[in-house]
């Protein structure tokens, strides 16, 4: 346990610039942009608003009203950070096992008692656990931080931040949600970082293209001969990966329900799962048939990753 | 004694080249052993299978475990220095020695530190800071303050310059080597490590050349040194190698009666280097 822990510090020590400065960097574009709208203009329903009369208009909505948008914009801000996650836990993965191995630390590492399964598992917890723990610390901190910087706005065009939506929204709550779609999604997409993680422990060079390249060679022919057979495009490797991700229980998009729209899991449109944002349909998910394919595909590629591990060397 | 290395019909092939042919072998503690040989012999290769670092045909024992299968393990009680520059370019130097501390239970942060303050790293700098010669200090203290049977090193101070050479080797042997500890070395420098060796392997197209202890060297090897006109007489005794220096011509004898050769001109004992040409060169003949 205290080698595993140590390989994680190593994983974020290495990574710092991808696992703690670039969530600062998407906090601080937040910050800016709420600045902007506080400082100039703010575009509500096609409309100019300064930031007094915006305030002013919020405060004549009902409570009711203000308390459910607050609570909305609370998890809607999270989609740039969980984009911009999914971002580094991709090139992280890709690099994982094959950074060292070019330029040659693989032999240092490997003269250390950790077994190739400790180092493997390492790398993958990082992903799934640190990395999304990390970004969403910083997505905490900022918007405290913009709720600070409203509230004292609020207070010098003279209205009151606690009536206002101070004690109308409960965070907790849509923090949490947050926090366990990250951790669901990492375990949704395992059989994506378990590919991620085999390509980057077998490529020669230039990991990405080991990892995109032959599965589009894949589902090119398979649409191409699904196309000549039955002329029709249906179901391929394309439409699995597009299905998966419709079917994630990452809060990725909006989907309009009894007039309102509302943020929702994975892809709107697509997919067999309900997806609206609760405790219970992330469950759905992770007790689903789809999750124990997925597991078992996973459970192979990271197979396939310590068994290319153990015979790695530098050269 | 229990060897702390043993090969039995070690063989490893590359597709048809075979860089390491039915080696066997056996390496007993307390030595400091030489592996030498050209270019592509498989030293390296012989040397990543001792370390776990490659699959391989035929048995190998190394501190009574199968490296191939029981790496981690293995680790515990070996260590290497695969050339220079193999530390992660990124780390710091306190990260490196805190992480090497949490990994390996034999190390001592203490006697590493104070390796480190005999040099000039600082604990803030990154690795990719500081000069090659400085990363092989940094890597010598992280091993020497480990506490481990069997130290590999496979050509430790390629690219060093003569001081960190020079100083390389003397930590290595006034601070580190006992009777407890063996170490392998492989390195092109033959005549640097000459005078620490206990042992000498040479190794040539995957095959042992030479297998023999430091003492045994210069009790079966002679260098003869002739005037052109004994050299005839010289050649006639069987020599295993001729060349000339400065109008001499030199001779080596294996096994040779030392009265006989006296009468034709000067005995040498060979310098390794000396002793792996005419080796090497007669298996190419």
């Amino acid at each position: 346990m205290t080698r595993l822990i140590a390989l994680m510090r190593r994983e974020f020590w290495e990574h710092k610039s991808a696992f703690r400065t670039a969530p600062l960097v998407i906090g601080g574009i937040h910050i800016a942009l709420l600045l902007k709208a506080i400082f100039t203009t703010a575009h509500i329903d096609n409309e100019l608003y300064t930031f007094k009369e915006g305030v002013r208009a919020l405060a004549q909505q009902s409570a009711d009203f203000r308390s459910a948008h607050f609570q909305e914009a609370i998890i809607a801000s999270s989609v740039f950070f969980t984009i911009v996650l999914s971002f580094v836990v991709f090139f992280y993965l890709l690099g994982a096992l094959f950074d060292d191995r070019k330029d040659r630390s693989i032999l240092f590492w490997k003269s250390m008692p950790a077994s190739d399964v400790l180092t493997v598992a390492s790398k993958l917890l990082t992903a799934m656990v640190v990395v999304p723990v990390m970004f969403w610390l910083v997505f905490i901190v900022t918007q405290v931080l913009m709720a600070v910087i409203a509230s004292i706005m609020i207070m010098s065009v003279g209205e009151n931040p606690w009536t206002l939506f101070l004690i109308l929204v409960n965070p907790i709550g849509p923090w949490l949600m947050v926090l366990f779609s990250y951790l669901a999604s990492a375990i949704w997409f395992l059989p994506l970082y378990g590919w991620l993680l085999f390509t980057s422990s077998f490529a020669p060079r230039i990991p990405v293209l080991f990892a995109i390249i032959p599965p589009v060679i894949f589902a090119v022919l398979q649409l191409w001969i699904e196309f000549l057979r039955t002329f029709t495009l249906n179901t391929s490797l394309f439409g699995l990966v597009g299905e998966w991700v419709s079917n994630s229980p990452a809060i990725l998009t909006i989907q309009v329900h009894d007039g309102d729209a509302e943020l929702a899991y994975g892809w709107v449109g697509a997919g067999t799962f309900d997806h609206a944002i609760t405790v219970g349909n992330i469950i759905d998910r992770l007790f689903s048939l789809q999750m124990l394919y997925g597991l078992l595909i996973a459970a192979v590629f990271l197979a396939g990753a310590v068994w290319m591990r153990r015979r790695a060397t530098d050269s | 004694m229990n060897p702390i290395i043993s090969a039995r019909g070690l063989t490893k092939r590359f597709g048809r080249t075979v860089a390491a042919d039915q080696v066997d072998l056996d390496i007993a503690a307390g030595k400091i052993v030489g592996l030498i040989g050209p270019n592509g012999a498989g030293k390296t290769t012989v040397m990543k299978a001792i370390l776990g670092l490659t699959t391989f045909e035929g048995e190998l024992d190394v501190l009574g475990l199968n490296p191939s299968k029981q790496r981690a393990a293995l680790m515990e009680d070996v260590c290497f220095i695969a050339d220079v520059a193999v530390l992660p370019r990124w780390i710091r130097v306190w990260q490196l020695v805190e992480l090497t501390g949490k990994l390996h239970p034999k190390f001592s942060k203490e006697t590493c530190l104070q390796y480190l303050s005999k040099t000039k790293i600082s604990q803030q700098q990154k690795v990719k800071q500081l000069s090659k010669g400085m990363v092989t200090q940094l890597h010598l203290a992280l091993v020497m303050a480990i506490d481990v049977k069997l130290l590999v090193l496979d050509e430790p101070t390629l690219g060093l310059d003569i001081l960190y050479r020079k100083q390389f080797y003397s930590n290595l042997l006034n601070d580190y080597f006992d009777e407890e500890r063996t170490i392998l070395i492989t390195t092109h420098q033959v005549e640097e490590v000459e005078h620490i060796l206990t042992d000498l392997v040479f190794i040539d197209n995957g095959k042992i050349a030479l297998n023999c202890g430091m003492d045994e060297v210069e009790a079966r090897y002679t260098e003869l040194m002739v005037a052109p006109a004994n050299a005839n007489a010289a050649r006639a005794l069987g020599p295993m190698n001729e060349r000339e220096l400065f109008g001499r011509h030199i001779f080596l004898f294996e096994d040779a009666d030392r009265e006989t050769l006296k009468q034709l001109g000067e005995l040498h004992t060979p310098s390794v280097a000396d002793l792996f040409v005419a080796t090497m060169s007669g298996e190419m003949a």
